[in-house]
């Protein structure tokens, strides 16, 4: 049961939506796509080598399927709707591009528009920058959109030049990028190969949004779009400190290849990452949670998330009972609406 | 004058104890060198199409000087950085009176190479090993090249040498064709646990695996050294590698420590949820890291506060699992004198120059004196 990890009154940043079906998204395909879809019986496959059924529970797939099994229990003060139905395996970028245009628009119109606690991700093609471009600029002036999200995997590092343009577009409309566990096979799924068990899948989300974070400091993206912040969504956070050790050290070495990387690159990562709590993977043990939090530099980083519906474990009650009142208030609400924007949220 | 001849009574003694043991150094033969341990099918294939596999260089062109310090390439003909043990011994063992520098070997790696050449490649590789290095110093040890994308072959290999004490170890790469976990690598793993050999694990190999894509810097490709550790560990515990094989024994070389306090925490949350979807795995994920993994420490990861690096190796329960080592001669070479901060107190600094090596490799706790020191 997830209901043990949801925090009233949190600003929520990762909450789950998808349609039930491709066949929920043709009021907003076109006769081609719809035509594509039916003669093909093309299905979305929901993520479902990420999420098995019999492991998460079931996605609200409406409105009135999230009011009654989160938004009644949950009470949040803000929801992030992430809906991953883009983060399919198929390369073909004009499909999708329709499908990340046709998922904006069944987010408006089935959730964004009947509760104003709701916020969204805009999903875009992971396949085709230009394409993305577009869509930024065709609905990323609705400020219910928060940023713009990308899947960790990738055939690319998402800092790689070829993105540059999307990351400009995107803070011209004020939006930030989440980027969420999972995504898109490439020819191997990890940095190891192929993977033979969901256990080593699962944990194995967290190098590839290591390596992701390595990519946006050394392509220089924070020097080209300044004020660009980046939510890593559900890919843990302790395993930031070590990687930060060694980046450093590494950076001290090697700066020459990458003399736009100005500073060492963990005052990059302070200042423009932040991380959900879901998964947390922290210790039990209380010392070593504080261990961890001074080590993190605090919590000044990290924002909640129930990632309803899905179950990672123990959750974030060993931090947050390591932290100060104003720590708790920052991780449950305040470093999330600092980094989005959004009215001055309340305290419990 | 009458000669008095009063020479000492004291003898300088013929042994010390070991206090220093370098879990990573590099030896790197040319072709020619290799050549000569080669038959003559494999030397024309050698001589006429060469290596087929990029190297880091081909893949990241701004690693300066192709990775290596400066200082170490040989004035000699014929020479490349890393083919020297006259350099070596100058520039490493007495230098830091290393009392145990144990070689790996990389040129054998490649995942190209028909099976042929693979395993009269690793054979060339150990023969070249055992002439011009264990013979030339006897502080020096090695580790078996193996052709393991070929597992068969490379058990064989393992076999021929395991008789020679002095080659401590198997070499594996951290990338290959497939995961390490992967079953199609356990004979490889069965073999070296059989006779007693450790298997090390070292950063390096194929390339193409990249669950984000190709990073375009070397300063990328080479932090994720780490990360592609991290993955094969994870995998390698999943598939229950540690059950199929629970002797095995395995040291993750050059890919950082720190992160592994991480990687514990995650894969125990995750098997409190999903341990059942998994029945190879009969205990917690940690249980097994404990029992069968070590971690060198070159590069060692440098925290503003070194405190920190302590507060990670004992979160990872690694006081009893970490190898000194230098890399050398690579450009990130870290010193014996300096690369621990003081932060690690004198227990723990031994144990990690020298004694937790000592029981892992079970090397002799003198050593003869050579060339004075």
């Amino acid at each position: 049961m997830p209901a043990f990890t949801m925090q009233p009154n949190a600003v929520d940043c990762d909450v789950h939506v998808a349609p039930a079906s491709v066949q929920d998204l043709f009021p907003y395909l076109s006769d081609y796509w719809r035509q594509y879809v039916t003669e093909a019986g093309v299905r979305l496959t929901d993520m479902a080598h990420a999420y098995p059924p019999a492991v998460t529970g079931p996605l609200p797939h409406s409105f009135a399927e999230l009011a009654e099994r989160y938004l009644e229990p949950a009470q949040p003060q803000v929801a992030v709707l992430n809906c991953v139905t883009g983060f399919e395996t198929h390369r073909n970028p004009y499909f999708s591009a329709a499908v990340a245009s046709a998922v904006n628009d069944w987010l408006r119109e089935e959730f964004l528009g009947h509760d104003d606690r709701l916020r969204a991700s805009l999903a875009v093609s992971a396949v085709s920058p230009d394409d993305a471009v577009a869509e930024i600029q065709r609905v990323g002036e609705d400020p219910r959109f928060l940023q713009v999200l990308l899947p960790a995997r990738s055939d690319l590092p998402w800092g790689h030049k070829n993105n540059h343009a999307m990351f400009a577009a995107a803070r011209e409309r004020s939006l930030h990028v989440g980027l969420h566990a999972w995504g898109r096979p490439g020819k191997a799924p990890t940095p190891s190969g192929f993977t033979t068990t969901y256990l080593e899948d699962y944990v194995g989300n967290q190098p590839i949004a290591q390596a992701q974070l390595l990519s946006f400091v050394a392509e220089g993206v924070f020097e080209r779009v300044p004020d660009l912040r980046v939510m890593l969504i559900e890919n843990g956070f302790a395993w930031l400190p070590p990687l930060l050790w060694r980046f450093d050290k590494d950076w001290k070495g090697v700066w020459r290849e990458v003399p736009w990387v100005t500073e060492p690159p963990s005052e990059y990562v302070r200042r423009h990452f932040a991380m959900t709590t879901a998964p947390a993977h922290i210790p039990d043990d209380p010392a070593a949670v504080d261990q961890l939090l001074e080590m993190l530099g605090g919590a000044g980083m990290l924002a909640y998330a129930s990632d309803h519906p899905h179950e990672h474990g123990a959750g974030i009650q060993p931090l947050l009972a390591q932290l100060s009142d104003a720590d708790r208030d920052a991780v449950l609400r305040g470093n999330a609406a600092e980094l989005y924007g959004l009215s001055a949220p309340q305290a419990a | 004058m009458t000669q008095i001849d009063t020479a000492p009574e004291t003898q300088a003694p013929a042994t010390r104890a070991v206090e220093l043991i370098d879990c990573d150094v590099h030896a790197q033969a040319t072709d020619a060198m290799l050549a000569e341990h080669m038959g003559p099918s494999s030397r024309r294939m050698l001589e006429r199409f060469g290596r087929s596999t990029p190297k880091v260089t081909d893949w990241y062109p701004r690693a300066r000087n192709a990775g290596m310090r400066v200082d170490a390439w040989p004035n000699k003909p014929g020479h490349i950085w890393g083919s020297d043990p006259e350099m070596l011994r100058e520039q490493l063992l007495d230098e830091f009176d290393v009392d145990y520098a144990i070689l790996e070997v990389l040129s054998g790696q490649d995942c190209y190479d028909h099976p042929d050449l693979a395993a009269d490649r690793n054979r060339a590789v150990n023969e070249w090993q055992l002439h011009t290095w264990l013979d030339f110093d006897p502080r020096l040890r090695a580790t078996i090249a193996v052709a393991h994308e070929y597992p068969e072959l490379g058990v064989a290999e393992i076999e021929r040498r395991a008789e020679d004490e002095r080659f401590v170890a198997v070499l594996l790469p951290a990338s290959a064709a497939e995961p390490l976990g992967s079953p199609k690598y356990w004979p490889l793993y069965e073999a070296a646990t059989a006779c007693g050999r450790p298997v090390v694990i070292h950063t390096g190999g194929y390339v193409d695996h990249r669950g984000a894509g190709y990073p375009s810097f070397y300063l990328e490709y080479h932090v994720a050294n780490g990360l592609v550790m991290q993955s094969q560990l994870a995998g390698m515990v999943a598939g229950g590698l540690f059950e199929a094989v629970p002797g095995l024994r395995v040291v993750l070389t050059e890919s950082g420590l720190a992160w592994a306090a991480a990687l514990r925490w995650s894969l125990d949350a995750a098997w409190e949820v999903m341990g059942q979807d998994h029945p190879r795995l009969r205990r917690r994920p940690s249980e097994y890291i404990d029992e069968h993994v070590w971690f060198t420490t070159q590069p060692i990861e440098e925290p503003a506060d070194p405190q920190h690096l302590v507060a990670a190796i004992r979160q990872a329960r690694l006081e009893h699992r970490l190898l000194f080592a230098t890399d050398y001669p690579h450009w990130d070479f870290d010193s014996p004198a300096q690369a621990l901060p003081r932060a690690i107190g004198p227990e723990l600094r031994h144990a990690v120059r020298c004694g937790n090596a000592l029981d892992l490799y079970g090397l002799p706790r003198e050593r003869a004196i050579v060339n004075g020191g």
